[in-house]
């Protein structure tokens, strides 16, 4: 650990008015490169570092974030003063064996190794396929890789300092008959790997063809069906349709969510199995130790339609007496860490793609995402592909739709579960004003037999 | 940042700095309980520079100067290519939007308040949990450039939100108040607004039939806002203006709209966060008439979309210390009708009532299109407000939406403090459920 900060931390952590305390220090810098319409935008190196402090009195907390590092152990009193205001009942907080670790990037091909120019030459490259298409008016390119030191100290004796190299990409092509104007587009990201967003001349192709064909495509009109969905959906839906529900911190304080979301009460059919964990290896939602310190771990949440677990940090574990997960999250220095999700997966199931879909008599087969939102039991997510069904076959492109549903009925009537589980790795989630979070999210393809669709 | 200044000008033609440094701090209550105070400090800078025609753009919160230097150099072999000047300075309005000394009030002050509000809804609702907070920011910002212009603006904001969850069964209603202001939001509005949520928790609890397809929808101000609005003042961006990406482009006096609909941009509204008197690149600004009388009269502008769409900047840069400056909004304004609110629903039958949308903005929003869940709606039956509807969901063109309008409320509501629209019924949007 840089000894600057060695110095400053101990400092920071050695006044004793708290019960419990914690420093983090961040360190980052991001390359950017933006296109839109017919040429490059943008393109921008970001450099930053913060840090953060945070201490538990009276059963509540008190948070300050700086860019001046020289200043934590002045913040770290601040924080004491405001946290001395609260004056709920206090309770124990989780403790681990404090270990003292420093954890190197995931690296498998470095983008820092890359030359700005040769990332320029790749994306221009792109630009130009999606560009060379009839009826193509213009494209969106988002390139973004980042690379974030995070130290994490805390009055236990934690002293853990992670690092983190993340890409992403998002392609998108407009298309237009002069009248109106349509987007297709596709998102990937990776921890540590450049080659993800290389060699893709197929799929930026194939998002200018989707552009394309869109314009014909009629729209969808409001109704009741059902949907099947692919991998990159189906993860977007459990992500929304469940994955929020499951974060502790929006149960450990209310009663009545606490008996509707009571472990051991079934949610969904028996093949229904669904995990969430930062140990899962090299992905995006991936890390040893979450921003307090806590081993990340692989939580089931579901298992054979029944709710068996949910995430949690320290305070909403030991307020529900339940064991920590390690999925205090903070999307920066800046903010202090809340119950996130990393990788969230539904399981395998053991019917194939093909054989749900020749099973649907009427319905629609959905694809890749647009976006997605939860607010309490309600959620809604939208497709960027959307196909008839009819007899069992894939007929006709439409326009884009939107799905909604309500936790309590969607997820029983999850009907039919493949085997081809995918992840994708081209999300950010957002919660309580930190965004884009990186997670992931995968499937198998997936029935529902009932859901709300509307014209996206 | 005189050695920044130094590199530009040996390096470049010409150039821009900006810099931010901001306070925050918010007080928060969940599940009826204070949870947190966080206090934040911020600071960075940004700068743009040009050489040959061509602009480079970087910004840095760590302020290691020969970092900087050296990306900054790399990045300007990769500059983009520009028309813009930087201006000079010219005289603004004085719009007020900055009271230093509500910055300071004790943190005590704020969670009587916040406390008062959640114990005057739980007296009436036991079974209610409540959330309620105030954030506080204030900042300032540092603008020159190589035309000798020189800015200094401070600007303060506080907020305040209150919200309640009832859970019934599996049912769980949700209803949110939120105000903003330069200023502290005096202790009348807060008590409005808990009033107000008091007597919407009461309608909603009753759970009401979902209305028939093509009955009448009225749109609450919010709700107009988040269908129609935001996906409609995507199209007047010069951002989407400069690439041919709107469908407004070269459509200036066109009449698009009905002619009721009149809606301005207003950044001079006094003790709104969102008024500004210089934009984020020096520009002082003016009201910007977006539609006079259903007619497309101007979008928004900043000095690049303009230079690029061979218009005038509006003054409408908005800027965020990671990014380049791009055009925004201030305060939307629309003109109120003739009939206020009770009046336009008491003849109707049967009808919903649109306030709050669950994943709007998620889809393709260039051609107007929204389609959402409707998150809070209730029913309108007889005359009257009934009840709350659920698993409904809504869609439509925000183009088609506002291109005949059934009415418009003679009563207008403020929004986040920068949005005053009134009540809105248009019978060209399409619910399902």
């Amino acid at each position: 650990m840089n000894s600057n900060y060695k110095n400053i931390i101990s400092e920071t952590l050695k006044n004793q008015q708290s019960k419990y305390k914690e420093i983090r220090i961040e360190e980052s810098i991001s390359t950017r490169i933006n296109y839109s319409g017919v040429k490059r935008e943008n393109i921008s190196i970001n450099s930053q570092l913060g840090g953060s402090v945070r201490s538990m009195a009276n059963g509540g907390w008190g948070f300050s974030s700086f860019n001046d590092i020289s200043k934590a152990p002045e913040k770290m009193k601040e924080s004491i003063e405001l946290a001395k205001y609260n004056t709920n009942p206090s309770f124990e907080i989780y403790k681990n064996n404090p270990v003292k670790v420093e954890i190197k990037p995931v690296i498998k091909k470095d983008p820092r190794s890359i030359k700005l120019k040769d990332k320029i030459d790749l994306l221009d490259h792109y630009k130009d396929i999606i560009l060379s298409q009839n009826l193509i008016k213009g494209c969106e390119i988002i390139y973004g890789d980042t690379e974030r030191k995070v130290i994490f100290s805390d009055s236990e004796g934690n002293e853990i300092e992670q690092n983190f190299i993340h890409v992403i990409l998002r392609i998108a092509a407009n298309s237009s008959d002069g009248n109106e104007l349509l987007q297709s587009g596709f998102s990937i990201g990776s921890l540590g790997d450049f080659s993800v967003v290389e060699n893709l001349d197929k799929d930026v192709l194939g998002c200018a063809k989707k552009a394309q064909n869109l314009i014909k495509a009629p729209k969808v009109s409001g109704k009741e069906t059902t949907v099947i969905l692919d991998q990159i959906l189906a993860g977007v839906f459990v992500h929304e349709a469940f994955g929020h529900l499951s974060e502790a911190d929006n149960v450990y304080e209310n009663d009545r969510l606490k008996e509707i979301l009571k472990l051991g009460k079934k949610f969904g059919n028996n093949d229904l199995n669904i995990t969430d964990g930062g140990k899962i290896p090299e992905l995006r939602g991936s890390y040893e130790y979450d921003d307090e310190g806590t081993p990340s771990t692989k939580t089931p949440l579901i298992r054979e339609g029944v709710l068996v677990g949910r995430l949690h940090s320290k305070e909403t574990a030991s307020k529900m007496s339940e064991k920590v997960t390690g999925n205090a999250r903070a999307i920066s220095f800046a903010f202090p860490p809340i119950v996130r999700m990393t990788n969230t997966i539904i399981e395998n199931g053991e019917s194939t793609k093909e054989d749900i879909i020749e099973d649907t008599k009427e319905g629609l087969y959905v694809k890749n995402w647009y976006g997605g939102m939860t607010e309490h039991e309600m959620f809604t997510f939208s497709s960027a592909e959307t196909y008839r069904i009819e007899n069992g076959e894939i007929k006709e492109t439409l326009r884009p739709v939107k799905l909604s549903g309500n936790l309590f009925t969607t997820l029983k009537n999850i009907d039919g579960i493949a085997n081809d589980l995918e992840i994708n790795q081209g999300g950010g989630c957002g919660k309580g004003g930190q965004m884009p979070l990186p997670v992931s999210n995968g499937s198998p393809h997936i029935r529902i037999n009932k859901c709300l669709v509307s014209s996206g | 940042m005189d050695k920044i200044e130094n590199f530009l000008k040996k390096n470049f033609d010409e150039y821009e700095i900006y810099q931010e440094k901001n306070e925050y701090k918010s007080i928060s209550f969940e599940s009826n309980n204070l949870k947190e105070i966080s206090a934040k400090q911020s600071q960075g800078f940004a700068v743009r520079a040009k050489r040959d025609a061509k602009i480079t753009f970087s910004s840095s919160s760590n302020y290691d100067l020969e970092k900087f230097q050296s990306h900054f150099l790399e990045l300007s072999n990769y500059s983009i290519d520009s028309n813009i000047q930087f201006p000079k300075k010219s005289n603004s309005a004085n719009t007020i939007i900055f009271n230093k000394k509500d910055f300071n009030i004790s943190n005590n002050y704020f969670i009587d308040k916040l406390k008062n509000g959640i114990d005057s809804i739980i007296k009436k609702f036991p079974n209610a949990l409540c959330d309620a907070g105030f954030n506080l920011a204030i900042g300032q910002t540092k603008l020159s450039n190589s035309n000798s212009l020189e800015l200094e603006i401070d600007e303060s904001l506080i907020s305040f939100f209150i919200s309640a969850q009832i859970i019934n069964g599996n049912d769980m209603l949700n209803i949110y108040k939120y105000d903003t202001s330069v200023s502290n939001i005096s202790e009348e509005k807060i008590s409005l607004m808990t009033e107000s949520l008091k007597e919407d928790l009461s309608i909603a609890q009753n759970i009401s039939s979902t209305p028939k397809k093509g009955c009448p929808v009225i749109f609450t101000p919010h709700g107009l806002y988040q269908t129609i609005l935001s996906p409609l003042l995507i199209s007047f961006s010069g951002t989407n203006l400069s690439k041919n990406l709107s469908s407004l482009c070269d459509r200036e006096g066109e009449q698009i709209f009905d002619k009721k609909i009149t809606i301005y941009d207003d950044p001079h509204i006094d003790f709104s966060p969102s008024s500004r008197n210089y934009d984020g690149e020096g520009i002082p600004t003016k009201q910007n008439m977006l539609i006079q009388n259903g007619k497309f009269i101007s979008g928004i502008y900043d000095l690049k979309t303009a230079s690029e769409s061979s218009k005038k900047t509006t003054g409408s840069a908005g800027r965020s210390l990671h990014s380049t400056p791009s055009p925004t909004t201030s305060n939307i304004v629309m003109k109120n009708g003739e009939n206020n609110f009770t009046n336009i629903i008491k003849d109707i039958d049967e009808g919903i009532l649109v306030d709050h949308l669950l994943g709007a903005g998620q889809g393709n929003e260039l051609s107007g299109d929204f389609s959402a869940n409707i998150s809070l709606g209730y029913k309108i039956e007889k005359g009257k407000i009934v009840g709350r509807v659920k698993n409904t969901m809504i869609s439509g063109n925000a183009f088609k939406a506002l291109s005949e309008i059934e009415a418009i409320s003679s009563n207008k509501e403020s929004l986040y403090g920068s949005l005053f629209l009134p009540f809105l019924q248009t019978n060209n949007v399409e619910i399902s459920s």
